[in-house]
C-alpha cells in the first residue's frame, strides 16, 4: 500500500503537469465582451472600413465626399489664392501690398493692370532684375523665376488672381495663354526691367 | 511532446493573423495606388522627379538626413471657412444676416479669427465665418445668396504642421507613390521637409545651407554636411558653380567652394519635395495665412 502511494504521488511530480479544467469567471467573459463591443464600435467610427481614399481625420467616404471643394469659377479663384499665398505672398504680401526692401505692390500696380499679360507672365517665368518703377517708386530688386516650376494651370490661376484681386481690373488669363509664353519665351535668362519695356503687353 | 499538432497550428495561426495584418492587408488597401488627377484641375500627380532629383533622394538616404527629418506632415481635423466674394447691392443686409446667424450658430464664441472687410461694401467681412462645420457654412452661403451676396466655401485642413507652413494638407500614401524608399523619418529635430520645394525654391539656396546651415540660419543646430563640397583654388577664372558666402563663413582667400555632384543632386532632390496637390483622399480648398 505504502509503495503504491509513493509512486503514484512522486508520477504526479516528476511527469508533465496536467491540465485541469476549470470555469472561466464570468467577470472575465463579461469583460472581453464589453472590449469586444467597444473595439468594433471604434472600428467603425474610425477605420473607414479600409478603403484606400479615407485618411484620418476623416472617417468616412461620405465624410471626404463631403468636403470635396467645388469646381468653376470659384475653385478657379480659390486654386489661384492657394497659389498665390504658397508662393508669392511671403513676400508680396497676401494683400498684395508689396513690402519695402523686399518687393514691390502688385495691388494697383501699371504692371499688373496692362491691357495685356505678356510682361507680367514673363516676369513669373524668367524672373526680373534691376531698377523698376512701380507706382511711382523706384524699386531696384532680384526677382527669382518663381514661375518656372509651376505649372500651366497653377501658373494661369495666380496670373488671374493677381490680375483681379486687390481692385486690380486686368482680364482672366487662361492656361493655353500660359503655355504658348512657355513655348516662346521659357528658358530665358531674368530679364531686366529696360528689356521689360520692349516687350509688348 | 503532446499536443505538438495542436501547438504548431496555433502558432502557424498567429504568425499567419498578423502577417494577414501587416503586409496582406496593406497591399491590398494601397498597392493599386496609381496616379490620380489633382482636383478641379486636368493636372495629375504625382509626377516622377527628375532623373537628377531622383539620385538625391539616394543622397538623401545615405546621409541620414531622416534621422532628423520628416518627410510627412499630419492633419488633426478639417473644417470650411465662408468666403464672400461680392457684396451685391445691399451690404447692410448682408451684415445684418451675418449678425443673426452669428447669434443663431454661435451665442457664445467669435467665429471670425482675421478681420478682414470688403473694399467700398460698408463693412462687410470677407469671411464671415471660419473654422466651420459644413453644415453651418452651407446653411450660411445660402443666407447670404438670399440677400443678393455672393459667397464660396473653402475646405481646409486643420493641425500644428499646417500651422507652422509646413503643408496644407495631410501627407498621403499618394504622396509617395515613385519615393524607392520612402523617407518618412520619425524624429522631428529639424523642420518637416515634405513641402521644402515650395517653401524653399532656390536650389542654390539649399547648396548655401548645406555647406553652412548657421550662415542662413541663425541658431541652426544642423550640422554642416562640408565632405559634400569642394574647396579648391581658384584657377584661371572662378567656377560658376562657386557659392557664395559672407565674411564669416566664406573659404580662404584665393579659394572657392565647388559643390560635388551629390550636393547638387541633393538640392535636385530638396527643391522637388512638395506634396500640395488638393487630392480626393485629402481635399482643401486655400490656405488661409492672413495677416
Amino acid at each position: 500500500m505504502n509503495d503504491e502511494s509513493k509512486s503514484s504521488n512522486s508520477s504526479r511530480s516528476d511527469g508533465e503537469p496536467e491540465t485541469v479544467r476549470s470555469t472561466t469567471p464570468i467577470w472575465i467573459i463579461l469583460l472581453t465582451l464589453m472590449l469586444l463591443f467597444l473595439g468594433s464600435v471604434y472600428f467603425d467610427h474610425h477605420s473607414g472600413w479600409f478603403s484606400s481614399k479615407v485618411y484620418s481625420p476623416y472617417t468616412s467616404k461620405d465624410e471626404v465626399e463631403l468636403y470635396q471643394p467645388k469646381s468653376g469659377a470659384a475653385a478657379q479663384a480659390a486654386h489661384g489664392r492657394q497659389v498665390y499665398q504658397f508662393v508669392c505672398g511671403a513676400c508680396h504680401g497676401v494683400d498684395g501690398m508689396g513690402k519695402p526692401g523686399q518687393a514691390p505692390p502688385l495691388a494697383g500696380s501699371e504692371w499688373v493692370n496692362a491691357n495685356g499679360f505678356h510682361r507680367l507672365a514673363q516676369i513669373l517665368l524668367n524672373g526680373l532684375n534691376g531698377n523698376l518703377q512701380v507706382e511711382g517708386k523706384d524699386w531696384n530688386l532680384n526677382m527669382a523665376a518663381m514661375g518656372a516650376g509651376l505649372s500651366d494651370a497653377d501658373l494661369a490661376a495666380v496670373l488671374t488672381y493677381i490680375r483681379t484681386s486687390w481692385d486690380n481690373k486686368a482680364g482672366a488669363v487662361t492656361a493655353d495663354d500660359v503655355k504658348a509664353i512657355r513655348a516662346a519665351v521659357g528658358g530665358h535668362p531674368s530679364i531686366s526691367a529696360a528689356q521689360l519695356k520692349t516687350i509688348p503687353e | 511532446m503532446r499536443n505538438g499538432v495542436i501547438v504548431f497550428i496555433a502558432a502557424f495561426i498567429a504568425l499567419g493573423v498578423s502577417w494577414c495584418g501587416f503586409v496582406l492587408a496593406p497591399v491590398m488597401q494601397l498597392g493599386t495606388e496609381k496616379q490620380a488627377a489633382v482636383l478641379n484641375s486636368s493636372d495629375v500627380y504625382p509626377i516622377g522627379r527628375p532623373g537628377e532629383a531622383n539620385q538625391g533622394l539616394q543622397v538623401y538616404r545615405a546621409n541620414g538626413c531622416a534621422a532628423c527629418h520628416t518627410e510627412q506632415v499630419q492633419q488633426s481635423g478639417f473644417a470650411c471657412d465662408v468666403m464672400i466674394t461680392s457684396a451685391g447691392t445691399n451690404p447692410p443686409a448682408v451684415i445684418a444676416a451675418w449678425w443673426r446667424m452669428q447669434t443663431n450658430f454661435f451665442p457664445n464664441e467669435m467665429t471670425q479669427r482675421f478681420y478682414s472687410v470688403i473694399p467700398n461694401s460698408g463693412g462687410v467681412p470677407q469671411f464671415p465665418f471660419e473654422r466651420v462645420r459644413k453644415e453651418i457654412a452651407d446653411i450660411a452661403v445660402e443666407s447670404f445668396q438670399n440677400v443678393g451676396a455672393k459667397a464660396e466655401i473653402h475646405i481646409i485642413a486643420i493641425g500644428p504642421d499646417i500651422e507652422r507652413g509646413w503643408g496644407l494638407r495631410r501627407s498621403v500614401a499618394e504622396d509617395f507613390l515613385y519615393d524607392q524608399p520612402v523617407q518618412l523619418g520619425s524624429l522631428r529635430a529639424g523642420p518637416d521637409l515634405a513641402n521644402v520645394g515650395a517653401r524653399l525654391p532656390d536650389a542654390n539656396w539649399q547648396l548655401v545651407h548645406l555647406y553652412a546651415p548657421q550662415a542662413l540660419v541663425k541658431n541652426s543646430t544642423m550640422p554642416p554636411f562640408r565632405f559634400l563640397f569642394e574647396v579648391r583654388k581658384i584657377g584661371n577664372a572662378p567656377s560658376p558653380d562657386a557659392l557664395q558666402f559672407s565674411k564669416a563663413f566664406a573659404p580662404p582667400a584665393g579659394c572657392e567652394v565647388v559643390p560635388k555632384p551629390e550636393a547638387k543632386q541633393l538640392a535636385a532632390y530638396l527643391s522637388s519635395l512638395r506634396a500640395d496637390a488638393p487630392l480626393y483622399e485629402a481635399p482643401f480648398t486655400p490656405i488661409m495665412t492672413k495677416p
